[in-house]
């Protein structure tokens, strides 16, 4: 045997070894996609506005503390509309002072310069003059800081929601470019109460009460519009109180009841350092919170300036309690709302593990269960063995001895197939399965551009060593252009899927690399093999 | 074996009848799935909801309809699902306006009222493994000891264990499937029929598609194709010359819409995996021209004399066996596929089998009349003749 078909030979048994060791047992090598394991799949959006229109709110309220205490009174102060109107359709990134004078305009310019920075000790504020009223723009810089931060956090927060479910493998990032989060949960069992969970992780509010004023457990929505006289004034809401739980965590039948709080928030989920399940005064179960030093000092404030007042502990925008501030409070509380024991851990370990300053969307939701994915798999290698069987079949009858040639070639597709998928930690996805049975059906093709070449020179007369060299020579640039093409194909595919389609590209275009390469190789060797066996070949069964 | 050996078939004398046959097959396609609405589109673009439901007795989906008609979820779609013994079914609703959630919540709560009334305790079919091993324990644990957490461990294990039982049938219609789940004793079995049931039906999965994800979705999968298309024109015009990548492109287009057509009439629903189907083909069709283009372009070097239709001919027919091979083993694999690939496949297969037919055909009898078209607009002889046209009238 010569020596560039033993080097040949090793070369590509070399390649095998690898690709059946990388592979092999299949169940353990193959990655498997969410559509065929079972999993959920969600993808996120964080609601930023929030964080930063909570950020203006406090901002707003620093300011006029730090006037007072420069002796400037007589200020108020309010959001200013974003650009499509008051009900905040359009971001809201200013705040209005009026009531000061020219010379009051200058220090309150030069207090918020000086105490009002964003994290890298520059102004968060530009102030501008309107008429007599002063307009403070939130820099552009500052507001995508925030924006970050929010969605960075809220990452956080969900890794260690998802940590204490313990499930393998989770997949949480976030979208580049967006401010949407992607978790992937394999082999969850139970979709509902994740959903919930990751869910919870929503927004925690504190605001103060408008009507009721004093602390209160809701009323009736008639009773709130008959005292706003059918028309709730601008810087007041109406949101719903949450309904009483049962021992099994189920809302009670009672009806709705609700509280108008105002807009601004006194202290957000952002302001929180830690919080604990506790028990109360009288041994019900509570959830104690602790704030960070600047948060402790604006509750303190708010508080200081309204006793008496009902403050409304908002979660997910809707009223979790609303208690009596009876005297200030500085930087530790406790939330009380007739909770279950189970309801106080949950709600401790959402506000421990980070409550978010920024709310939660679904946008999109897949879950998957197991037995779907187990009955594709069944039946899509159902599909792909009869596949393989036909197209075997077929080579073998119209290329006759050649045939086997293209067989062997088959099965070393598949075999460097499921390798490249292993050794490239690729992802088999439903799609993907499709994606093989279609490798299946094309693979042969680059065979048969050969094959039907070799057979042309042979009718014109060459012999048949030349004309197996003639053969693979001129169908090389055929085979290369035509799987190229599908190539692009796939690269668009690729580029523009979600993931079970991102699945079916890379099979397919491994499908596609491994099948040229066995057309022009391996069957090329298996050629010159027979070849090399007597010196001069009179037929060639093909 | 000897296929199609030394044939001479004058493919282009046919083409204008057959380019008519294209062009009706193009209307059908065109009006089945603009003028008559037909393209089942399924929730990846249109947003909505789906769920996919295994009931313990095979449903009636008039019942099923007014169940959930009657809950306030209008249009609801439903459909059989799977092996007619599974008794599986799918439920799409759709979008909501305003809301991103879905309805989920308000279709399984409709279902429970009307298949499980009235019932009390943990129902196993929808559980998860916390509820059941809290049943197991008797409650919900209270942990004080390291004699505590060893139970609540063995309880999580044995829920385990039983939903695992449950994700290998779908649903438990009777107890003794649980019997057979290993570490379910005869008193754990007791505990658990006490203190919950099976219910009649169980989730299978849920899709949800907000809106802005739908949106997002069918603008990448229409941009895809588009893109797709142009980088095969572009690879063509480099590696070949133009009127040959218009053929090519020309030849794509018609097998999309024409597939598409077959598509919408079939019914099958139109979502992500239908655009990776029509991609697939896509650079199928534009394979199988190329290899023709290829042979094109030998025999244009071969027989720098030889008119472009008559090259054209020559080199359908030396391809023709290739042709039929490659379409021929293409279609068992995917027709495989079709027929036992599972219902969730079923759609894309039918793309790849009508496209392999499709694609076959319009490489002989689009994409070579198209390039000879376009070379006796654009080519260098109409080019010669304007000008000269205009030399004479000038």
């Amino acid at each position: 045997m010569n020596r560039s078909l033993l080097y040949r030979g090793l070369a590509i048994l070399a390649l095998v070894v690898v690709a059946v060791y990388s592979a092999w047992p299949l169940d353990e090598k193959i990655r498997l996609g969410l559509d065929l394991r079972g999993g959920m799949h969600l993808v996120l959006q964080v609601k930023t506005e929030d964080a930063v229109r909570a950020e203006l709110d406090q901002d707003q309220d620093r300011l006029l503390r730090f006037a007072e205490k420069e002796e400037i009174a007589g200020l108020s102060a309010r959001a200013d509309a974003g650009e499509a109107g008051a009900d905040g359709a359009g971001p809201v990134r200013s705040f209005v002072v009026a009531g000061a004078t020219a010379e009051q305009a200058d220090a309150l310019a030069d207090l918020a310069r000086e105490n009002l920075r964003t994290s890298d000790g520059d102004p968060a504020w530009e102030m501008t003059r309107r008429g007599d009223e002063l307009v403070f723009t939130m820099e552009d810089v500052h507001a995508r800081n925030l924006e970050r931060q929010a969605v960075s956090k809220a990452l956080d927060t969900i890794r260690n929601r998802v940590d204490s479910f313990g499930v393998a493998e989770p997949v949480i990032q976030p979208i580049s470019g967006t401010d949407r989060i992607l978790v992937q949960l394999p082999g969850v069992d139970d979709p509902e109460r994740v959903r919930d969970l990751i869910k919870e992780t929503a927004f925690l509010e504190f605001r103060l009460n408008d009507y009721p004023r004093e602390g209160s457990s809701g009323v009736p929505r008639e009773q709130i519009l008959a005292h706003y006289g059918g028309r709730v004034p601008d810087h007041v809401e109406i949101l719903p109180v949450r309904p009483e739980e049962d021992d099994t965590g189920r809302a009670t039948d009672a009806a709705p009841l609700y509280i108008a709080v105002e807009r601004r928030s006194v202290i957000t989920g952002g302001d929180l350092k830690g919080a604990g399940p506790d028990v109360g005064q009288f041994n019900e179960p509570v959830v104690r919170f602790n704030l960070t030093p600047q948060g402790g000092r604006d509750f303190a404030a708010a508080t200081g300036a309204n006793v008496g007042r009902g403050l409304a502990i908002l979660l997910d925008r809707r009223v979790v309690s609303s208690p009596r501030i009876n005297s200030k409070i500085g930087d530790t509380g406790i939330i009380e709302g007739g909770f279950t024991p189970q309801r106080v851990a949950d709600l401790a370990l959402i506000l421990k593990s980070g409550a978010l300053p920024a709310g939660i969307t679904y946008l999109e939701e897949r879950t998957v269960g197991p037995s779907l994915g187990r009955d594709s798999i069944r039946q899509g290698l159902r599909a792909g063995l009869l596949g393989v069987a036909l197209v075997a079949l077929t080579m073998l009858v119209v290329y006759r001895l050649s045939g086997i040639n293209a067989l062997v070639a088959l099965v070393l597709d598949m075999v460097l197939l499921f390798g490249g998928l292993a050794a490239f930690n690729a992802t088999l996805t439903l799609p993907g399965i499709a994606g093989i049975v279609l490798t299946i059906g094309m693979a042969v093709d680059a065979n048969v551009l050969v094959f039907e070449r070799i057979k042309e020179e042979l009718r014109a007369g060459r012999t048949v060593r030349s004309a197996i060299d003639a053969g693979f020579g001129k169908a090389l640039s055929s085979i290369l252009d035509a799987n190229i093409t599908t190539l692009i194909a796939a690269l668009f595919l690729f580029q523009f899927g979600s993931g079970p389609i991102k699945g079916f590209a890379v099979t397919l275009s491994i499908g596609i690399l491994v099948s040229v390469f066995t057309a022009v190789i391996v069957s090329r060797w298996i050629f010159d093999l027979q070849l090399a066996r007597r010196e001069r070949v009179e037929r060639l069964s093909i | 074996m000897e296929l199609l050996r030394d044939l001479n078939i004058d493919f282009m004398k046919y083409r204008k009848f057959w380019i008519v046959v294209s062009l009706v097959l193009l209307a059908v396609g065109i009006f089945s799935v603009f003028v008559h609405g037909k393209l089942n589109v399924g929730i990846d673009f249109a947003g909505g909801t789906q769920l996919t439901l295994k009931f313990k007795q095979p449903p009636d989906l008039g019942e099923l309809r007014r169940v959930i008609a009657d809950a306030g979820i209008a249009e609801a779609q439903i459909q059989r699902f799977g092996e007619p013994g599974d008794h599986e079914i799918i439920v799409k609703t759709p979008l909501v306006e305003g809301s991103e959630e879905g309805s989920r919540a308000p279709v399984v709560a409709a279902l429970d009222a009307r298949y499980n009334p009235g019932a009390a305790g943990l129902d196993l079919n929808r559980a998860g493994a916390a509820d059941v091993a809290a049943v197991l324990l008797g409650g919900v644990p209270d942990v004080r000891s390291e004699a505590d957490l060893a139970r609540q461990a063995d309880a999580l294990a044995v829920a385990e264990a039983i939903l695992d039982a449950r994700r290998d049938a779908g649903l438990f219609t009777d107890w003794d499937q649980l019997a057979a789940a290993p570490g379910v004793g005869a008193e754990a079995l007791a505990q658990l029929r006490d203190a919950s049931r099976l219910g009649e039906f169980a989730l299978l999965g849920v899709e949800n598609v907000g809106s802005q994800i739908g949106e997002e979705l069918r603008l990448k999968g229409i941009l895809a194709v588009i893109l797709s298309l142009l980088g095969m024109l572009i690879y063509i015009w480099v590696r070949f010359e133009l009127r040959f990548g218009i053929g090519a492109l020309m030849a794509s287009l018609h097998d999309v819409v024409v597939c598409l057509g077959f598509y919408a009439l079939a019914g099958f629903e139109f979502n992500l995996t239908t655009i990776a189907a029509f991609l697939t083909l896509v650079g199928y069709s534009v394979n199988d021209t190329v290899v023709i283009f290829d042979r094109v372009r030998e025999n244009m070097r071969k027989t720098r004399r030889m008119p472009l239709i008559e090259v054209l001919n020559l080199s359908l027919n030396q391809t023709l066996s290739r042709t039929f091979l490659t379409s021929g083993t293409t279609l068992l694999a995917v027709g495989a596929l079709l027929v036992f690939g599972g219902d969730v496949l079923r759609g894309f297969a039918f793309v790849m089998t009508v496209g392999v037919v499709v694609g076959t055909y319009s490489s002989i009898y689009i994409a070579s009349p198209f390039t000879l078209l376009w070379e006796q607009l654009f080519g260098s002889e109409a080019r010669a003749r304007r000008a000269s046209g205009r030399q004479k009238a000038a």
